[in-house]
């Protein structure tokens, strides 16, 4: 009982450190994708005694700028909702990790502990049920600060999450009658396989259908670019947190990007294999241990090493550029590059290719969280391409879209995966 | 602790349930009723139905109250509202009394079959065990309900179309 209280708070733990620890990153991200797509140079600025770390200084700078502003309460808003959709808009962002599984299981000690922090027998329907909460705060935000765009925002919010969370549902039972269960490591499992020897048989790849509308549907349940009309900042200031400042707009702030993980987690662990390495199922990497490590030893050191030259080439280059602290950063970042490289060839110098079966089984759950973090990674970047690729949606195109494009095709996609189910 | 988890859920439900019907807002009665659902779906849960919680999570908390939500936003705009004034003791009263006579009907009913309570029942409520009973043995109630509702859908659609014959 206390062993799992305690894996269990271990496991929470690890999430929301890997979350929180993503937030200031896909603010980052999403600064520099930006300005990548838009040939800017992106946040350069703020820096630490002259390190600047390409701009990852600057989401510092942001929380401790938001951290220390006023907070200011406009006249007229309902207090009680005013200070509760904020945190409401947060904790449900965060609720939905609770079901997603990050790994198979991590073996310590000959016991085995699954890396879910709760493995529901209806994961998928709690997913959408929390989903389908998510609105109650960007709704209370918006009606509590009485002001006519933030009620707007949260009006658009509202028809726009009812309208897609059904084209939502629907794209996922057709998933879920191919994997015959609502658990989501059942679901994971079953992707663990190769379709006719050779195609690793995920969800995308058996509901290609099915993928393409449910991730229409989390941009649009993530109120992202192309579906940002509750924000709108052409037309409603910027929407349903129009009225909220310092850490209250923080927190608004840090649910887009929670929300973007979640979706992202969800689309990698429904439709792209979740923990599964494609064609390199666990007893392999278990059975070859001993040759995957020293392989992934000797790359982290050449990575390191390509690093530490090209940040040499840049500080001889450079030398003198600036004539303050920046002067300092590529010398520095190259010692960093070989202080990582060093620490490589040590691990290669404790004689890896001699791994034992217990350091094999740690080597592929590492593995499997690493394939999960990296999907993970790749779906959030691909959020924040889309968004500065597509233009937003007109209103009436928004509800076409939802009702009549959407809606229609994820009732036949259900039809068609039924019919297929019933007679194969 | 699943007793206590089972008082605590059943008292925050019907306490929210009480402040749904005596707050003056019409948004703050939704917000109320909001959290009685979600206490509901606690108590479900304790009583090892956990599919019947997370329905009851994702339909009435999520689905229909937000559309309830967003009906009382829409009929009263961003301007919240003043208090409802002129109610009488008497008429308050009057209210009262149906309702305090459910409650004694409920509890006194509640009282006497105390002996068939929770706890000792085997059934669980998983999804298989809720789709082998409504898709199994109650088919025929289950695809009559839902024809029921198609026709209610579809009368509340056409009365719900003005003259011209526009949607």
């Amino acid at each position: 009982m206390t062993d799992l209280v305690l894996t269990t708070f271990l496991k929470m733990a690890f999430i929301l450190a890997v979350i929180i620890g993503l937030v200031p990153v896909l603010i980052w991200a999403e600064r520099k994708g930006s300005a990548f797509i838009q040939d800017r140079t992106g946040p350069n600025r703020a820096g630490i005694a002259g390190i600047r770390l390409a701009g990852l200084i600057h989401p510092i700078a942001d929380v401790l700028k938001l951290l220390f502003k006023e907070d200011v309460r406009p006249a007229g808003v309902h207090r009680v909702l005013y200070a509760l959709a904020p945190f409401l808009v947060f904790f449900v962002s965060l609720l939905t990790y609770a079901v997603i599984p990050f790994g198979d299981y991590l073996e310590v000690g000959g016991r085995r502990i699954p890396l879910v922090v709760a493995d529901l027998d209806v994961g998928i329907l709690y997913v959408l049920a929390i989903a389908s909460l998510g609105t109650y705060g960007i709704v209370m935000g918006g009606w509590a600060s009485n002001n006519k765009y933030t009620f707007l925002g949260a009006v658009r919010s509202t028809s726009q999450m009812i309208s897609y969370e059904i084209s939502m549902g629907l794209a996922l039972m057709g998933l879920l009658l191919v994997s015959q269960s609502l658990r989501l490591t059942d679901v994971v499992a079953g992707q663990g396989v190769l379709l006719w020897g050779f195609l690793p048989r995920w969800g995308v790849v058996i509901q290609p259908l099915g993928a393409i509308l449910f991730m229409t549907a989390a941009f649009a349940e993530t109120n992202r670019n192309p579906f940002d009309l509750p924000e709108g900042e052409s037309e409603l200031v910027s929407g349903y947190h129009l009225e909220y400042s310092s850490m209250k707009f923080a927190l608004f702030f840090m649910a887009e990007y929670t929300n973007l993980v979640v979706a992202s987690a969800l689309i990698a662990t429904l439709y792209f294999g979740g923990w599964n390495l494609p064609w390199l199922p666990r007893a392999v990497i278990e059975a070859r241990a001993g040759v995957l490590l020293p392989l992934l030893l000797s790359a982290h050191v050449a990575i390191c090493a390509l690093a530490a030259a090209l940040y040499l080439r840049r500080a001889s280059r450079e030398r003198g550029r600036f004539g303050d602290g920046r002067d300092r950063e590529p010398g520095l970042m190259a010692g960093v590059c070989v202080l990582l490289g060093q620490a490589g060839i040590a691990a290669l110098a404790l004689r890896p290719w001699e791994i034992g079966p217990a350091g094999a089984s740690l080597l592929a759950t590492a593995l499997q969280v690493g394939a999960f973090v990296g999907k993970v990674v790749f779906f959030c970047w691909f959020f924040i391409w889309v968004r500065w690729t597509l233009p937003r949606f007109r209103y009436d195109q928004l509800m076409h879209l939802g009702w009549k494009v959407m809606l229609p095709l994820a009732l036949a996609n259900l039809v068609v995966t039924a019919v297929v189910a019933a007679f194969v | 602790m699943e007793t206590f988890l089972f008082y605590l859920c059943g008292g925050l439900m019907l306490g929210a349930a009480a402040m749904t019907v005596a707050s003056r807002s019409a948004v703050a009665a939704a917000v109320w009723l909001v959290f009685s659902f979600v206490c509901a779906a606690g108590v479900f849960a304790l009583l090892a139905a956990p599919f019947l919680a997370i329905l009851q999570i994702l339909i009435y908390a999520g689905a229909i109250m937000v559309l309830f939500l967003f009906v009382i936003m829409m009929l009263q705009g961003p301007v919240l509202p003043a208090e409802v004034a002129g109610r009488t003791v008497g008429r308050k009263a009057l209210l009262a009394l149906p309702a305090a006579a459910i409650a004694v009907i409920l509890i006194s009913w509640a009282a006497r079959g105390r002996e068939a309570s929770f706890g000792a029942t085997p059934v669980t409520g998983t999804a298989a065990a809720v789709a082998e009973l409504l898709l199994n043995r109650y088919l025929l109630a289950f695809e009559l309900i839902s024809i029921v509702l198609l026709v209610a859908i579809v009368g509340a659609m056409s009365l719900g179309r003005n003259e011209e014959g526009q949607p």
